[in-house]
């Protein structure tokens, strides 16, 4: 009875696979598109300037840092320290800005590059003593997270400059400007992967190691860079936090590591490496974003919130292993 | 009356007839060894006798009644040393020879440690072995953990039948010697005993009966006493090949590409040989024999312990793939889904992955150029595929071996290792690739090195071939003097 109704799921799991396969972005732009749909109907503040504009605003965070997440598991690689990296370098704009007084731009250039450091470091560290990423990175985030507190010893970092934080609160046209920098990152990922030379080393790093080498890639190197790339985008994340909350708080990233493994992973990238595309994470970071905002605007409980949000990161997760096991056959 | 008997056995695998019709049968009390070349079916056969894998026809009979795969695999009648070493690195000898735990003391729930590696003395004592019941199989000698695996089925009490598919290949003489007097008492306890080697004089130092599979095939059985090595031989290679239809490039050049010298890596020791432009070399010997792990280490992708290699006569650099290819020089490597081809992407982002000056500028690729070589390639090698963009995963064997092909020449190399090229590919695409290779070799002046464990492929192609053991050159033959009996005798270690 149970393998009876497992093997139908099966049946029509694989049937349904074998359509999203060939048209792997079709069929996640078309849950989208269908989300959007329903969730026009449960709710009259859904389709509305300010709703949208609230619900761009938090997917302009988890989409850039689901990005550069998602740059890493093309290649089969994990960044779990992505939300220490975001807290600590908008910690290190503030400490530069408010702090030292130096100049706000300087500053917020100053925390870019720190997360470009420390990305890089994971994957140096990751490809020199070939090591597990999860591990690996689970240990820098409680370091990265430490070096946090002994900054700002649990301190907010209030006062930063009118100059910048317009950056992170203010809108052009209605759009508000953390989307604006989000489109700006998509565009230039997209064409990193899918129009130069590394990215093509991306995904061939992805699909085979070995092959990769056998080819005269130096698949350390295209490693490490990437992870200097999410480290990026992680402190971009995390500086423009701070930016919206004119204030750099040691908690800021926490959240975000498990939406920038889950946005990917739904948008289609294979946590094993080589399929999918960037396009695929920021999809999949608008499904999530859509369903929390549904969720919260249908009223349900704050509590249950965070539990349906677990439930379709496991669905994802899910789907991805079915998928998996499916192209192998 | 046989113990077990196994009657038109065929098994298919995609492109290739593992065993077509092959019977044997085994009495009880002796030793029967199977012999053949690689791939000639053996491992094959003796995973369907143990249940492993289920035959596509024929039928099994065991003690006379007729049996099927998983009674043979339940039952336990039928202990099994594979080829392999498969202990569990991190657990201790004691806890290999036991694993799952039912058979280790009295109790089948709980289990007694101390007793464990008390009754496990038995078997190390039985097999000579000097290594503690408490030592991780990790750090035991690897003829020891080969061992080991021969006690892990010798725990089995109730076995009637043991195979041991090569058993001897890192073991030492005496060692050997060792193992064979076990065999010896247990053949007079009445157990029967199935012996699979590539080495002949063994086969007759032990053997009751021998069975010479040749591709697939049932080509000889005997009693061993009315037979002798050369019957064998013959058995193994079959008819004389057909040699003029032969694919060796016409008039190699004197002009020496790649000159190695006494190399030494891992698997391998001390070996030394030339490439010359425009001739195909072919490295024969067993699986094992070092063949490939000196070809990747001159690649870069292992590395060397010792010796040295000129390139058109300059130093060689070792270590460092990137460079080698951009040097001139190319491995194709014998594991293509693995190592070779990149499964997701498209037949032309397969093709563009090795040609980056070709097809990108600044690091961007250039879309018109990428998509004009995929397509030269694709005409020029003729490969079937539905259109560039199709994944290579859905491409046959030897059309990917094509895209391979083509993508090594696009870089233009003066040497390319090709090694086991046709392995998993059909006979017609086969002759397409001896003649690409020739093709090569005659009209680019490519010097070709081939490794290849079937002979037939080796003696067609090759204007001279280099027979390697255990890690070693055992000797060299230019064309006059290649001999398909002489090499074969070469590669299974028999001394001229």
């Amino acid at each position: 009875m149970y393998k009876n109704i497992l093997s139908k799921i099966k049946l029509t799991g694989s049937a349904l696979l074998n359509w999203t396969r060939k048209n792997q972005l079709a069929g996640v732009f078309g849950a989208l598109v269908l989300l959007f749909f329903v969730s026009c109907f449960i709710s009259p503040n859904f389709l509305t300037v300010y709703n949208l504009q609230i619900m761009v605003r938090s997917l302009a965070f988890v989409g850039i840092i689901a990005i550069g997440q998602g740059l890493l598991l093309l290649l089969g690689d994990i960044d779990l320290s992505v939300g220490a990296i975001a807290g600590l370098c908008g910690v290190i704009t503030g400490k530069f800005a408010v702090t030292f007084g130096v100049n706000p731009f300087i500053s917020i250039l100053i925390g870019l590059a720190a997360g470009v450091l420390m990305g890089m470091f994971n994957g140096l560290l990751i490809t020199m003593f070939d090591l597990n990423a999860i591990v690996l990175t689970i240990g820098m985030q409680t370091a990265y997270k430490g070096l946090n507190q002994v900054i700002t010893k649990g301190r907010t970092i209030t006062g930063f400059p009118k100059s910048i934080t317009i950056i992170g609160e203010g809108s052009i046209f209605q759009v508000p400007t953390p989307a604006i920098v989000l489109l700006i990152v998509f565009i230039l990922m997209y064409l990193l992967t899918r129009k130069t030379f590394f990215g093509r080393n991306v995904y061939a790093v992805g699909n085979s190691i070995e092959t990769a080498k056998m080819v005269g890639i130096k698949a350390h190197h295209v490693r490490i860079i990437s992870y200097g790339i999410c480290g990026f985008l992680a402190a971009l994340t995390g500086i423009l936090m701070s930016l919206r909350l004119a204030s750099a708080q040691s908690s800021i990233g926490e959240i975000w590591v498990l939406p920038s493994i889950a946005a990917p992973v739904i948008g289609g990238i294979a946590t094993t490496g080589g399929i999918g595309s960037i396009t695929g994470a920021l999809i999949g970071g608008s499904i999530m974003g859509v369903v929390s905002n549904i969720i919260v605007l249908g009223g349900v409980n704050l509590y249950w919130q965070q539990v349906l949000n677990g439930f379709i990161v496991v669905l994802a997760i899910i789907f991805d292993s079915f998928s998996r096991k499916f192209r192998t056959n | 009356m046989a113990i077990l008997e196994a009657r038109g056995i065929t098994k298919k695998f995609p492109g290739v007839v593992a065993l077509n019709d092959v019977d044997l049968s085994l009495k009880q009390g002796t030793i029967h060894c199977i012999v053949g070349e690689n791939g000639a079916g053996k491992s094959t056969l003796v995973k369907i006798l143990t249940g492993l894998q289920q035959a596509d026809a024929g039928t099994l009979f065991i003690d006379g009644h007729e049996g099927n795969a998983h009674y043979l695999h339940s039952s336990e009648c039928i202990a099994y040393v594979p080829q392999e070493l498969n202990l569990f690195p991190f657990m201790t000898v004691a806890e290999n020879i036991f694993i799952p735990f039912s058979r280790s003391g009295k109790s089948s729930i709980f289990f007694d440690e101390k007793e464990m590696e008390e009754n496990a003395k038995k078997y190390l004592k039985r097999l000579n072995m000097t290594v503690d019941p408490c030592d991780i199989a990790q750090n035991i000698p690897i003829s020891e953990q080969q061992l080991l695996q021969v006690a892990r089925a010798l725990s089995r009490e109730k076995f009637k039948v043991i195979i041991l598919d090569e058993p001897t290949t890192s073991l030492t003489k005496t060692e050997t010697e060792r193992l064979f007097s076990i065999l010896n008492v247990l053949r007079e306890e009445g157990k029967t005993i199935v012996f699979i080697s590539h080495k002949l004089d063994e086969v007759f130092s032990i053997g009751d009966y021998v069975t010479v599979l040749r591709n697939g095939e049932l080509v000889g059985e005997s009693d061993l006493k009315s037979v002798d090595q050369n019957w064998i031989i013959q058995k193994m290679t079959g008819k004389e090949i057909d040699f003029t239809k032969n694919y060796k490039p016409q008039n190699p050049s004197n002009e020496v590409l790649l000159k190695v010298e006494n190399l030494s890596g891992h698997m391998f020791e001390d070996i030394s040989f030339e490439v010359r432009r425009g001739e195909i070399v072919g490295f024969a010997g067993l699986v094992g024999a070092g063949r490939s792990e000196v070809m990747q280490t001159l690649f870069g992708y292992l590395r060397k312990k010792q010796g040295e290699a000129y390139f058109n006569n300059n130093p060689w650099k070792f270590g460092n793939t990137s460079s080698s290819i951009a040097n001139g020089l190319i491995y194709l490597t014998e594991e293509r889904k693995t190592h070779g081809i990149l499964p997701f992407l498209n037949v032309r982002e397969n093709i563009g992955i090795q040609l980056k000056h070709k097809i990108s500028k600044r690091g961007v690729v250039l879309q018109k150029r990428d998509r004009a070589v995929a397509n030269r390639v694709i005409s020029t090698y003729s490969v079937k595929t539905h259109s560039p963009e199709t994944k290579i995963v859905n491409l046959s064997g030897g059309n990917q071996q094509k895209v391979l092909i083509g993508r090594a020449m696009e870089s233009s190399p003066k040497v390319i290792i090709f090694d086991e090229p046709t392995k998993g590919i059909d006979v017609n695409t086969k002759e397409e690739i001896y003649r690409l290779m020739k093709e090569l070799a005659e009209k680019e002046g490519v010097g070709i090195i081939l490794i290849s464990s079937e002979l037939e492929e080796l003696l067609r192609c090759s204007n001279r071939i280099i027979t390697m053991y255990e890690g070693k050159v055992n000797a060299r033959y230019e064309e006059h003097q290649i001999s398909q009996n002489q090499i074969l005798r070469s590669i299974i270690g028999v001394s001229n």
